[in-house]
């Protein structure tokens, strides 16, 4: 049976797999956002929060993910559920690049703009939701497609703990020792990661060329 | 930068492409609407088909079979095979997840790895204890004991075992003195492994065990590299290699006994797949399982195949 | 079209003294940027601060509309100590402009010009006559409204500055080097039209220049910086007159050049 054989024979399985780790991969850089965005906006006020913050990020970013996915399981209530323990661990990833990136992004908006907004008597929120985050959404925008991509790579290996998704069929296949049932993970995972980095990618540049100078 | 000619036309381009941020940000919004939609109904679909969920190793392979086909013949309903879930914890989070319908485990790795609860020796209250842990706390049924255990178990060479007249374990610390040992890690590692094993029977060897890979224990044991290993009890290779397996006459080993772990919402739904799965209560016996596994990793024969014929000459694919 | 600029209103409140700079001395840094400065500029005034880069003039001004505080002394800004206004408001009473305009590159002409009104709580349609009155005050087309900075002259750009600067009616107005990187002739044009703009409105004007000739035009007082102090202080014409040596340094750097660079050479050749 070729590949695009085995792949539609299968394919109900496919799709529930795949609809699996969006879900994984969409929630998690999700939160990533609402927690990392936050977070960056705070370091370029209070910069004395920076080393702490960025450094906290970083810290995550160097523990391997199978080993973060195995310290949480011990864990009441998120360690209960695969899937909570899997998005979470996943969202911690996908911290540091959108902190970087908020906090990049607002301090590179031109500085003259920021001035100007300050002494036109913006306060520190006009001139944070109608100038520097505006100015910044295309860094910001790059931040989220870090973390999306990134996401969707590392929910592969969720699947060593349950958590589902496409790397169930890579684990299955490699126990299997059947390259067809690895494929059938492995490919729609490339797929997915290059969907969103292309479409993720698009916004950022048409955000970046609309709203910057020319 | 002057306004000329060129200015106008590209004034004129960059007014369409805000249109364009749009545009594409409701694509995307739409896209993720319709991945959403589909999860919804592919939910609803997959609730039309049973799934059985296995753990990787050849043993469980055989028994999601069984599982398979026997709700197959029995019930007609569609049914799809998960097989190769990577251990106990991820069948254990697929089914809570509602991934799998189905799946194959033993009293004794539900009674310690999943409950986390301490090991106990008799069968009859480690299943009871089982049964309405997994009914209270997920939800789950667990279906009738299959009829084997397995369990660890010690295994020496059958000739040894003819020779000194050996049946139980107690029996043999009187000579293990003089005997090698050859563990696997895991048993090395767990607190229901070695270490107890040597304090329950007073164990002592030659010389410190030797711990190797469980698939060279086997062999080594053949090859007269080791005297005694421990196995799983229901190992294909048993009977076929001449090994004999000691009783555990002090019941140090927590029993092992095979049951299907089903969903109850799936029974409420499909009370006739209980059923069907009540047929295969106390049909296979360890040396059954021994044969089966036999068949499989000994003659390389098909599990679904080695299942099928199985089943026919119990009867059991009718409808009764 | 009636102008909303209400001078006479300006010209009462503290009896004419707009801003009021009572030895002032600010460091950054350790730095000393400003020693011991005084100075007032009277509602209707142009005051234009001359000087090198370095001279403390932009620092001079910052200090005005609070994004600064002094170090020492008090800056007085209608009568109320800078210390002691809201900065927010302050800032609002402030009319800003700068090298290029400043302008949000995300925002429209219009937008940009209605910025200030908008945080102010102005309903929609006295924004859009004020933009359109605005325009037309700094003369440019009302079609320009829609377009983005990017899509503008440096000089419609620089009006679109000054125009933003006017929209909410601040009575002060500080402009830093607002001309300075525009050509020649455009620069021209917008000194001659602020000039009139300001004889209308008759805002209190600090206007900061390294340019003799723009110093001349506009200003009704020129001080001249040097230093982090106020080195001369005098109104226009005696300026002009003045032999104070560093003014005089001032003149002959801008006296007419008309060695060409051979010419020079063949005259300091024995």
């Amino acid at each position: 049976m070729n590949f695009l054989h085995f792949m539609s024979a299968n394919r109900q399985q496919i799709i529930e797999l795949t609809l699996e780790h969006i879900q994984l991969a969409g929630v998690s850089t999700l939160i990533a956002a609402l927690a990392g965005i936050p977070l960056g906006i705070v370091i370029t006020r209070i910069p004395a929060l920076s080393k702490l913050i960025i450094g906290g990020a970083n810290v995550i970013q160097t523990i391997p993910s199978l080993a973060l996915f195995g310290f949480l399981i011990p864990a009441p209530w998120i360690g209960e559920r695969a899937s909570r323990l899997a998005i979470l661990a996943l969202a911690l990833y996908g911290l540091l690049p959108l902190i970087r990136n908020t906090y990049a992004g607002i301090r590179g908006v031109d500085p003259a703009v920021v001035e100007a907004g300050r002494a036109m008597g913006l306060t520190d929120r006009q001139l944070l939701f109608q100038v520097e985050l505006p100015l910044a959404s295309g860094v910001i925008v790059a931040g989220v497609r870090i973390a999306a991509v990134l996401s969707i790579g590392l929910a592969t290996i969720a699947a060593a703990i349950g958590a589902g998704g496409l790397g169930e069929f890579i684990f299955r296949g490699l126990a299997m020792v059947s390259n067809q049932v690895i494929l059938a993970g492995a490919v729609p995972a490339a797929l997915l990661a290059l969907a969103a980095d292309l479409l993720l990618g698009l916004l950022e540049r048409r955000l970046n060329s609309f709203w910057l100078k020319a | 930068m002057t306004l000329g000619e060129t200015g106008e036309a590209e004034a004129r381009q960059s007014r369409p492409r805000g249109i364009a941020v749009w545009s594409l940000v409701v694509a995307m919004t739409t896209i993720l609407a319709i991945a959403m939609f589909l999860l919804v109904t592919g939910c609803a679909a997959h609730s039309e088909r049973i799934v059985i969920g296995s753990k990787n190793f050849t043993e469980q392979l055989i028994l999601g079979e069984l599982f398979a086909q026997i709700i197959e013949s029995q019930t007609h309903l569609p049914v799809e095979r998960r097989f190769y879930l990577a251990g106990t914890f991820i069948c254990h989070q697929a089914i809570l997840a509602g991934r799998i319908d189905i799946y194959p485990e033993y009293t004794g790795t539900a009674l310690t790895a999943v409950l986390k609860e301490p090991p106990r020796a008799n069968k009859e209250e480690v299943y009871g204890q089982v049964r309405q842990a997994y009914e209270k706390q997920f939800n789950l049924t667990l279906g009738p004991e299959l009829g084997f255990d397995d369990t660890f178990a010690i295994v020496i060479r059958g000739e040894d075992a003819r020779r000194l007249r050996l049946q139980t374990l107690s029996q043999a610390s009187a000579y293990t003195p003089h005997w090698r040992a050859g563990f696997g890690y895991e048993f090395m590692e767990r607190a229901d492994g070695y270490k107890g094993l040597s304090t329950s029977y007073g164990l002592r060897f030659a010389e410190p065990p030797r711990v190797m890979d469980l698939g060279l224990l086997t062999r080594a044991l053949v090859q007269r590299q080791v005297d005694l290993i421990a196995g799983n009890n229901t190992d294909g290779l048993i009977p076929a290699l001449d090994l004999f397996v000691l009783q555990d006459d002090r019941h140090y080993f927590p029993p092992y006994e095979a049951v299907a772990v089903m969903r109850a919402e799936l029974l409420k739904v499909h009370p006739e797949v209980k059923a069907a799965l009540e047929l295969l209560g106390g049909q296979i016996s360890d040396e059954d399982m021994r044969r089966l596994n036999y068949a499989v990793d000994g003659e390389h024969r098909d599990p679904g195949a080695v299942v099928h014929e199985f089943l026919a000459a119990r009867r059991l694919l009718q409808k009764n | 079209m009636p102008l909303t600029v209400n001078a006479t209103a300006n010209e009462a409140a503290n009896n004419g003294i707009a801003i009021e700079f009572d030895r002032v001395s600010f460091s950054l840094n350790g730095r000393r940027l400003l020693e011991n400065l005084s100075l007032t500029v009277s509602q209707g005034e142009t005051l234009v601060l001359l000087g090198r880069s370095g001279s403390g003039k932009t620092t001079t001004l910052k200090l005005i509309n609070g994004l600064l505080m002094p170090v020492a002394g008090e800056v007085r800004i209608g009568g109320r100590s800078s210390a002691n206004w809201d900065p927010i408001r302050l800032r609002r009473s402030v009319g800003y402009v700068i090298q290029d305009g400043g302008l949000f590159p995300h925002f429209t002409v219009e937008r940009n010009i209605g910025l200030v009104p908008r945080v102010e709580g102005w309903e929609g349609a006295r924004i859009e006559a004020r933009v359109r009155e605005l325009l037309g005050l700094v003369g440019l087309d009302v079609e320009l409204a829609s377009r983005y900075p990017r899509e503008l002259s440096g000089g419609q750009r620089q009006r679109v500055g000054v125009a933003r600067a006017l929209a909410a009616d601040p009575p002060i107005l500080i402009l830093d080097e607002a001309f300075s990187a525009l050509d020649p002739i455009t620069r021209s044009e917008m000194q001659k039209e602020f000039h009139q703009l300001q004889q209308r409105m008759r805002k209190a004007v600090v206007f900061v220049t390294h340019d003799l000739r723009e110093a001349v035009r506009l200003a009704d007082r020129i001080v001249l910086m040097e230093s982090g102090r106020a080195v001369v202080n005098l109104p226009s014409e005696e300026f002009s007159r003045s032999e104070h040596p560093l003014v005089r340094a001032y003149r002959e750097a801008f006296s007419e050049p008309t060695e060409t660079a051979t010419k020079k050479k063949t005259r300091e050749s024995p």
